[in-house]
């Protein structure tokens, strides 16, 4: 075990894991966390906490994530490369472990341009490739990435993001190799709507045996609207919603139709994604739409969620 | 070369309220070439600050010269009656010649007229992009010619993000190609895939600013 | 340059001179007001002759090239403009009337209309 995390004993035990994402409120209320929590609960092994998502100032993901932990439940923290150098990077680990964070997800981090503070000077001081490495580096070496011992122990289950869907495509599977060579224990996909270039980068991945040496969590994004997914072909590089799918959701008509459309769609998805050899679970992203997450880990025949084994070796 | 461009006129005009003697100092290196502060750039600069100053009830003078570079301070000794006669010296050169006229001559107010942005080159007629951030320790060896640091807008050392479509990113599709499908385009090229497979290890940025201002020595080049 | 012009014109005279000598054909003259400059074609105007013109004292400053297309030197007139344009926006920095530059397309037959415009003015 590298960080005996719930979510590492559930893979370690073979099971078909099952994230969601929590996005922290725009202030420290903790009752609009608590809210969300009490989705959560139950309809997940794990629950990811955005770091400053598409670069909107938030509770802090570390802060969050205790919130979780100290309610029972397993927050996985993501943290960006755009906010921190490699200082603060550490030292917000050290904290976060400190308050019970066992899973961390390193990311590049949406470009300052796109939030509430355009005109704020990014960092990248590290990329997320450089992180997970200085991340293994603290847990497996005690050492920091200067070289100094770490004061106490670093248990972390390590995570990296793929876009199997962005360009140059030839550089998605060699970019997953470098994440796992840097340390990845697991991946956390974008969002899959086109099954068939999700199917040729897993074909891809298993062919390098990358599958037998990192956790792939295939991303899910249970879509409310037609129009939500209009939007994001139009708005979101590297995502296509296919034309089959909005056509879906059109025809079953508005609000609660539609959302219950769109939450089936999200079902179906996951199940075939099941199918796929070397995904190991899925990771649901209901931005903003925690509501979702459990009737579409019930539709998709996911609950309730198993007990990871208390020890493992 | 440095690029640079004019300064909104009103924020020039403003830095030179009050002033009746003014002389107006361009550069006839980078920021001539990228036609932001040579002499033609003095003389129409001139030409509308005193268009613009007409209204006003003391006549201002202003004098217009321009020296072959601004950053070193040999070029600009000749300025120095004209200074000595002015009220300010409105200086059209990047960051650079601003400051040496500033070290050279004390006693004397000087005001930028551009604004300093970038090492770049021409990429088309009336278009300049930037291709170096100068970060000290180049790595364009290992990139196939294209600098992750400087055109990346992440500065991604190991790979692309997911803002990468079509190869354009994200941060600006229109105007700016995703840097890392250019260097995966040049070393597919090449016949350098395998660098894409290396770690490259976290950057020492002490080379580059972070380590403070920046001063190199040449011991052959002084007594 | 005198100081008490009231417009200058900066002339094609490919197309602008041609209509002009057209009007002059016919008796007419310019307005004593009026100085008129032929150039070998639009795209040899210069911002810094506007600005220059502008700050001699000329109220309005006119740049007449040829229609899109009709430029001997290809893309002569188009320049032409967009120098104007580039005063223009100047102009209006400085807080004066970009309309004190005026860019006109025009063509050797045009006798005709640049009398109107000349008496518009």
């Amino acid at each position: 075990m590298k960080s005996g995390s719930r979510l590492e004993r559930l893979l370690w035990a073979g099971h078909f894991v099952v994230t969601a994402e929590l996005g922290p409120p725009k202030g420290p209320d903790v009752a609009a966390v608590e809210r969300k929590m009490s989705l959560l609960a139950g309809a997940c092994d794990a629950v990811n906490v955005t770091d400053n998502q598409t670069a909107i100032v938030r509770l802090s993901s570390a802060a969050t994530c205790a919130l979780l932990h100290q309610h029972g439940i397993e927050p996985v923290m993501q943290m960006t490369c755009r906010d921190r150098n490699r200082l603060a990077m550490q030292s917000d680990i050290f904290g976060a472990v400190a308050l019970g964070v066992r899973n961390l997800l390193c990311l590049s981090g949406d470009h300052q341009k796109f939030g509430n503070h355009p005109s704020a000077k990014n960092v990248y001081d590290l990329d997320s490739i450089q992180m997970i490495q200085m991340v293994k580096r603290l847990r497996d070496e005690g050492l920091t990435a200067g070289g100094d011992p770490v004061e106490g122990a670093v248990p972390l289950f390590i995570g990296g993001a793929a876009n199997p869907f962005g360009d140059p495509f030839e550089m998605r599977v060699i970019r997953l190799a470098k994440k796992v060579a840097a340390g990845a224990d697991f991946i956390q996909t974008q969002c899959v709507f086109d099954l068939p270039r999700f199917k040729e980068w897993m074909r891809r991945v298993v062919d390098l045996g990358l599958h037998e040496k990192v956790a792939i969590l295939a991303g899910v994004m249970p879509l409310k609207s037609a129009g939500a997914g209009r939007y994001i072909n139009a708005n979101v590089p590297g995502i296509t919603v296919p034309e089959a799918i909005i056509e879906r959701l059109s025809r079953a008509g508005r609000g609660a139709k539609a959302r219950e459309e769109g939450m089936r769609l999200c079902a179906e998805t996951i199940q075939e994604l099941r199918t796929i050899a070397g995904v190991r679970g899925v990771h649901i992203m209901a931005v903003e739409w925690e509501e979702a997450i459990r009737p579409i880990a019930e539709m998709a025949g996911l609950l309730p969620r198993p007990e990871p084994p208390e020890v493992a070796p | 070369m440095i690029v640079a461009e004019r300064k909104p006129m009103v924020e020039i005009l403003a830095s030179i309220q009050g002033v009746s003697r003014l002389l107006v100092v361009g550069c006839e290196t980078c920021v001539a070439v990228c036609l932001a502060g040579g002499a033609k750039e003095v003389a129409v600069l001139s030409a509308a600050l005193r268009l613009a100053l007409r209204e006003r009830t003391s006549a201002v003078e202003i004098l217009e010269r321009s020296v072959e570079r601004q950053c070193e301070e040999e070029f600009n000794a000749p300025l120095a009656e004209d200074i000595a006669k002015v009220e300010a010296v409105l200086s059209m050169a990047c960051g650079v010649g601003v400051q040496t006229l500033a070290e050279q001559f004390p006693d004397a107010i000087i005001y930028p007229a551009l604004n300093t942005q970038f090492m770049g080159r021409p990429e088309a007629p009336g278009i300049w992009a930037e291709r170096c951030l100068g970060c000290g320790d180049c790595v364009l060896g290992r990139f196939g010619g294209i600098c992750p640091i400087t055109r990346c807008s992440k500065s991604l050392l190991n790979g692309p993000c997911g803002g990468s479509s079509n190869g354009r990113c994200e941060v600006d599709p229109e105007h700016l190609e995703c840097a890392w499908q250019l260097i995966y385009d040049r070393l597919a090229r090449l016949g350098q895939l395998e660098r894409l497979y290396a770690i490259e290890p976290p950057k020492d940025w002490r080379s580059a600013h972070d380590g403070g201002p920046r001063r190199t020595t040449r011991e052959d080049l002084r007594l | 340059m005198s100081m008490a012009q009231r417009l200058l014109v900066l002339a094609c005279s490919r197309s602008a001179g041609e209509a002009l000598a057209a009007l002059e054909a016919t008796g007419q003259t310019l307005p004593p007001d009026v100085t008129w400059v032929n150039l070998p074609c639009g795209g040899s105007v210069d911002v810094l002759h506007i600005l220059r013109a502008l700050e001699a004292g000329a109220e309005k400053v006119w740049v007449l090239a040829c229609y899109e297309g009709a430029c001997e030197s290809l893309e002569g007139n188009r320049w032409a403009e967009k120098r104007v344009q580039w005063v223009q926006a100047l102009l209006q920095e400085i807080g004066l009337g970009p309309e004190r530059v005026v860019f006109r397309a025009i063509s050797p037959t045009m006798a005709a209309d640049l009398k109107a415009w000349l008496e518009e003015e």
